[in-house]
């Protein structure tokens, strides 16, 4: 469904020092810097995937968005989506498309959604009873419709998500963007619009790309992720994947019985592992993996543990050093 | 087409949505600039009768005229709207939908039309009891149809012109300035300022040729009974051709102008 074959994009942007002097001399000479948003980036989405795209503020997850949805041209590079080239904006692709950006909105600001979801069945030459059935559907999968005769700019945050969501659905695209559907949201929202995105996908198994800064956005949506620095993909891969090469331990806590005196950081506890926290009630221990099940038995044998838990490392945490390992690669390569 | 209506029936709703502003805009707006119009004529007058073949009262009508036209020619502050939608990367929304942006635009300013119907007969109506129509001049129904026409002419025809400019933003990002020079262009070159029979005679010829006066002052040379069926004919012809030349330019810095299009952000 989307292929992508080296594509890349580059900006031409102008650097100006801040002070007036600067100001003066930028109405004459002006610095152009290439600032490659996008480096070469290849995979490959299959109906039915919701796809994680992951990375730093700037790392081009955005500019990779706007290229497959049409908006920008590429610099080099295919792409193929539902067999169209993007940019070229064919009817037929835009028509099988959504794109959801949660930093800005796609509705008419000054009427109710109901008036643009009107207009939106037009746009899209949605048939009535299609977009009835639609619009039916999504209005109560998110308990949105005592929203739907409110101005969109009196929504809550949440609330006005949720009518971009039915706005972006309403034609049944097969292709979904989704640029951080949760931004902003309170974690009744964001847990609401999850569930949501799951169900949809059950039932009508599009393709979705995802960007979010929220781990859990991730976690809980996309068996696979692309992680992105500085526009360079740097893994494609399932999210168990990612934890089971990069995330070489698991974090065993135990949670004691009350002592009178805290556990102490002695050699023989920093022999079990690298000790994260340890008090009078709680030991917490970074373990390699092949070593957790043995651990955690010293752990019973030697403390007063009332409860045992085992947990793999946060994904955000493995994420943040795949990114940091390859910087620090890079950096080395370049002294060399 | 259904699509076209709706919009500019979203539009229309859109623009009324707000009750006071519209009617301080039709009130204030209107006793201004007529205002303005009324102590400009008695300022040119003077002790003079006659000027560019108009009476004192009929030069008065000229502009009550030209200024009712104007709202129905740009009916909303569509002038700027094209690049802002550019600059703050609104575009984006409309490069995904399976329509012409372009369309889109229309529609919107053919649905602010509507509101700007309402404002003119309201505020037009009390003018002919007020102002009756002087001598040598010939307002009748044939001559409201012909200015109708001429309006709707005007009305695309203004959108084409100001479209393209507004499109540069693609690479200047702020292109403030030029839709400045525009609208003072049109304003004088159009009639709105002055009526062109002012001008010299040695530029009448240019300014038949150029787009402005099919704006303003040629629909309401309609309206005036001053046109001759031929004039008026030639006059929806040229005005006509400006459009298709302002199509033609429009696709042109479109296509170039997307593939410049950063959509904002990286």
């Amino acid at each position: 469904m989307i292929e992508v074959e080296k594509l890349s994009k580059t900006f031409t942007v102008h650097k100006k020092e801040p002070g007036l002097k600067a100001s003066l001399k930028s109405l004459f000479v002006r610095e152009k810097i290439d600032k490659h948003a996008v480096r070469e980036v290849s995979f490959r989405i299959d109906e039915g995937e919701i796809v994680g795209v992951v990375g730093a503020n700037g790392a081009g997850k955005t500019t990779l968005v706007k290229m497959l949805a049409g908006i920008i041209h590429p610099t080099s590079g295919e792409a193929r989506v539902l067999g169209f080239r993007p940019w070229e904006r064919a009817r037929d692709f835009t028509r099988q498309i959504a794109l959801l950006m949660g930093q800005k909105a796609q509705l008419w600001w000054d009427l109710p959604a109901a008036d643009s979801f009107l207009l939106l069945k037009e746009i899209y030459q949605i048939p009535d009873a299609t977009f009835r059935e639609a619009l039916d559907y999504l209005v109560s999968v998110l308990d949105a419709k005592e929203q739907l005769t409110i101005q969109v700019r009196r929504l809550s945050l949440g609330e006005r998500m949720k009518m971009e969501l039915i706005a972006a659905l309403l034609h049944s695209p097969r292709i979904v963007y989704l640029d951080e559907p949760t931004l902003g949201l309170d974690l009744t929202a964001q847990r609401a619009i999850r569930d949501f995105i799951l169900r949809y996908r059950e039932t009508h198994r599009p393709a979705m790309i995802l960007t979010s800064h929220y781990m859990e956005d991730i976690e809980r949506l996309c068996k696979r992720i692309l992680i992105v620095r500085e526009g360079e993909l740097v893994f494609d891969g399932s999210l168990d994947q990612v934890v089971q090469t990069y995330a070489d331990h698991k974090v065993v806590t135990a949670h004691l019985h009350k002592r009178p005196e805290p556990v102490l950081e002695t050699p023989e506890l920093r022999a079990l592992g690298q000790v994260d926290a340890c008090n009078d009630v709680m030991i917490k221990l970074r373990v390699p993996r092949p070593r957790v099940a043995e651990v955690a038995g010293e752990l019973l044998k030697r403390y007063p543990v009332a409860d045992l838990s085992i947990e793999e490392v946060d994904v955000g945490t493995i994420i943040e050093r795949i990114i940091r390992a390859r910087k620090e690669a890079d950096t080395a390569g370049v002294r060399r | 087409m259904r699509l076209f209506w709706k919009i500019a029936g979203i539009e229309a709703r859109k623009r009324m949505a707000y009750r006071t502003d519209f009617w301080l805009n039709s009130i204030v707006a209107f006793v201004t600039e007529l205002g303005v119009a009324y102590f400009l004529v008695l300022a040119m007058f003077g002790a003079s009768d006659r000027m560019g073949g108009y009476s004192r009262n009929g030069m008065l009508l000229y502009y009550v005229s030209v200024i009712l036209t104007a709202r129905l020619v740009r009916p909303a502050d569509l002038e700027w709207a094209i690049s802002d939608d550019i600059y703050q990367g609104a575009l984006n929304r409309y490069l995904l939908y399976p329509v012409s942006y372009g369309v889109m635009k229309y529609a919107t300013q053919i649905g602010a039309l509507f509101p700007a119907i309402v404002q003119v007969t309201l505020f037009g109506a009390w003018v002919p009891f007020v102002l009756g129509v002087p001598e040598g001049l010939h307002v009748t129904p044939v001559s409201a149809c012909m200015a109708a026409g001429a309006i709707l002419v005007a009305n695309l025809l203004h959108f084409l012109t100001v479209y393209p400019i507004q499109l540069v933003a693609f690479w200047a990002d702020n292109c403030w300035s030029l839709l400045v020079a525009h609208r003072l262009v049109v304003m004088v070159f159009g009639g709105l300022l002055l009526p062109l029979t002012l001008f010299p005679a040695w530029s009448q010829p240019i300014m038949n040729a150029l787009p402005f006066k099919y704006m303003f002052a040629f629909p309401v040379d309609a309206l005036l009974g001053r046109l001759t069926p031929g004039e008026y004919a030639a006059g929806l012809g040229i005005a006509l051709g400006w459009c298709a030349a302002g199509a033609v330019l429009t696709a042109l810095v479109w296509r170039r102008g997307t593939l410049q299009y950063t959509g904002v952000g990286i």
